[in-house]
């Protein structure tokens, strides 16, 4: 374990804790990391600098409802942010779409 | 004279003069440029390089704006897994370590996969995968991918059907071993979509191709021919493909992909390839050379992944597991040449993600 | 009468280009020009080891080194025969007993070995994966090989390769063979902590020291 957690913090964005996964998920759509970068900070409405910044991003997930590390009561977790983090980005998360389907939304 | 601490391939510590260090870099990036004919690093490059290296702090890091995103292979199976998985044994469930992987590790993603981890041996329990995988995806907020090996290997006898290729090549029954090889290629093309899309029917995000072309190059035709059909049938499905070695053997040496031959081709050739059949995210390997510095082996694998990372389309991972990338190969790789090398990798080569 | 230099030069490019009929007509010409059969014979396995280089680089693929060593065989046939008996010994490494160590089933590697450690001259006995250390032991005692390759790709299997190394002891059986460990789980560093005599970090540098280790032993 002693290596990814290295690894995560010599070069990692940051997970939850910042804005990592929501980077990751633009990297899968095959955006490369400078576009993936820009494209969140565009719609997080921050600049690019601040996407693994933990005091822009620790306040920004609470007020988004995206999820927090920390466990917050009645801040979005799990599913409930995933289909925030969807609707923010402009992109399809599909556990979120496979709820949808069957609360037949 | 001036010594730094630093490590062999093999991760033991050895003390170096600022000239030696240069010597080894320039040494691993010529071996890697005559190899697999790209461009040596600049001296810019090395120079920067050999600072880190003679970095006096213990851990080093990356500038800040400079950091990238982390996929895994194996990843949360890592803390109820023994040795052989690289684990470190802690009891817990597998949801509760996708759990501990985003919320204590506080990664960027995870990766759910099961302790045997290929994908034939784990097709005939796929309905305990998919269940597992409901639990995790509604307990977790990271984009989670869903990883196996091909593992062409098991294809062959005693473990599947089809005659062990290298035993038939050796009686120099090549057609035979050809034979065998195409039809362990099409079975796992069958067990990967079988896996895959009854995965993807439960809501997967992503899925992780590990240790492609270990098996030389009939695996990685069909992990090509695997992502391509896995594309169609699951349009939103994101495919990492993550590489196995530095370039591909050639067990079989005819096969082609779009037209060009698989066996002998590097990270930067590899990488089209995998465009072509619409991989998302591409993990290149570097072999780490045991006998040789830290110096040598980062300078190498750096000279392979900067020109990857120059050509490709798509977001390049590169794979800095235990004895790739620059890592030692040592099972609790040493964190001053695993945080060295990811700095290396992050601003040198331009890494999309690790 | 074309000269030994040409000669040897025609005979080594025709095992690169795994011709093996212009191979075994190289090496009769080379009879017939008395020219030394020795030379040629080490000429030819320079080409092989080449192309074992080749294969670890992806020049070359593994069909290729096969038809190679098919290669070599053919000029072998030829030139063993008028070869002195010293130099016919020398010519013949001996046996090669290889496995994948108990416990352990990854055999990729190994295989790629054992097909290079055959091109290279040495009768084979491959034993296949999951070999229980017994079975290793009693191959030393009934066909008395010059070498023992172990593989393993595992950390938790290596540990098998130190057991041998201490069976072949405790049997008295450890000078008479050399051993050789190699597999993914393996460094140098590991191999000379348990006493091997030798590690093979690919196929062409384990071929080479298995040469190596024949020689030191003649």
């Amino acid at each position: 374990m002693g290596m990814p957690i290295a690894h995560g913090i010599a070069g990692g964005i940051g997970g939850i804790r910042t804005a990592g996964d929501l980077v990751a998920r633009c990297e899968m759509t095959k955006m490369r990391l400078k576009d993936a970068k820009k494209y969140v900070a565009n719609k997080l409405g921050i600049d690019v600098s601040c996407i693994a910044d933990e005091f822009t991003m620790r306040k920004l997930r609470e007020d988004l409802d995206i999820c927090t590390i920390t466990g917050v009561p009645n801040v979005a977790r799990h599913l409930e942010a995933k289909s925030r983090i969807a609707d923010i980005l402009g992109i399809k998360i599909r556990s979120v779409d496979h709820l949808k389907l069957k609360m037949k939304v | 004279m001036e010594e730094y601490l630093t490590r062999l391939g093999d991760g033991k510590p050895i003390r170096q003069t600022k000239k030696q260090i240069y010597d080894d870099l320039n040494e691993g990036t010529k071996n890697m440029a005559e190899k697999a004919k790209v461009p040596e690093l600049t001296s810019g490059d090395l120079e920067y390089i050999a600072e880190i290296i003679m970095a006096p702090t213990r851990i080093v890091s990356v500038k800040p704006g400079n950091e990238v995103v982390m996929t895994h292979d194996v990843g949360p199976l890592k803390i109820m897994a023994d040795q052989s998985n690289s684990g470190v044994n802690v009891p817990c469930s597998r949801e509760q370590a996708m759990s501990i992987y985003e919320r204590i590790i506080a990664s960027d993603s995870a990766e759910l996969g099961h302790i045997d981890y290929s994908f034939k041996p784990v097709k005939p329990i796929v309905s305990q995968e998919q269940s597992v995988l409901q639990n995790v995806l509604q307990m977790t907020t990271l984009p989670i991918f869903y990883g196996a090996m091909p593992n062409l290997g098991l294809y062959y006898a005693p473990d599947g059907p089809f005659p062990e290729p290298i035993a038939l090549i050796r009686n120099r029954k090549m057609e035979d071993a050809k034979a065998a090889m195409n039809g362990a290629a099409e079975r796992f093309i069958e067990d990967i979509l079988y896996m895959t899309t009854r995965l993807y029917a439960v809501g997967l995000d992503a899925l992780n191709i590990d240790t492609t072309a270990a098996a030389g190059d009939p695996d990685f035709w069909a992990v090509l021919h695997g992502t391509e059909k896995l594309k169609k049938e699951c349009p939103e499905l994101c495919i990492e493909m993550g590489m196995s070695g530095e370039f591909i053997l050639g067990f079989h040496g005819e096969l082609k992909y779009n037209n060009v031959r698989l066996a002998g081709l590097w990270p930067h050739q590899q990488v089209k390839l995998a465009e072509k059949a619409g991989a998302d995210i591409f993990g290149p390997v570097v072999n780490t050379k045991p006998g040789k510095s830290f110096a040598f082996n980062i300078a190498r694998a750096t000279t392979a992944v900067k020109e990857c990372v120059k050509v490709s389309k798509i977001p390049i991972h590169v794979n800095m597991g235990m004895g790739v990338g620059g890592i030692p190969m040592f099972e609790t790789p040493p964190i001053d040449a695993v945080t060295r090398a990811n700095k290396t990798m992050i601003e040198v080569a331009g890494v999309d993600g690790v | 009468m074309q000269n030994e230099e040409v000669l040897l030069e025609k005979l080594y490019n025709a095992v690169m280009d795994q011709d093996i009929e212009t191979a075994k007509k190289s090496a009769e010409a080379i009879v017939k020009s008395k020219a030394s059969p020795e030379k040629a014979l080490q000429r030819a396995s320079a080409a092989m080891s080449k192309l074992g280089e080749l294969f670890d680089s992806g020049e070359v693929f593994l069909p290729q080194v096969v038809i190679a060593s098919d290669a070599i065989k053919a000029v072998s046939d030829v030139l063993l025969p008028v070869m002195p008996a010293s130099a016919k010994l020398a010519a013949k490494p001996g046996k090669y007993v290889i496995g994948t160590v108990e416990g352990d089933v990854h055999d990729i590697g190994k295989g790629i070995v054992a097909t290079m450690v055959e091109s290279a001259g040495f009768e084979l006995i491959d034993l296949g994966r999951d070999v229980p250390l017994k079975l290793f032991l009693e191959k030393v005692k009934t066909e008395k090989p010059a070498i023992v390759g172990l593989s393993s790709l595992m950390t938790v299997t290596r540990t098998n390769q130190k057991v041998f190394i201490e069976m072949l002891k405790k049997e008295g059986l450890r000078d008479r063979v050399k051993v050789m460990v190699g597999g993914g789980a393996t460094t140098g560093e590991w191999a000379s902590q348990i006493g091997a005599d030798a590690w093979g970090e690919d196929a062409p540098s384990a071929v080479k020291k298995a040469l190596e280790l024949v020689r030191k032993k003649k």
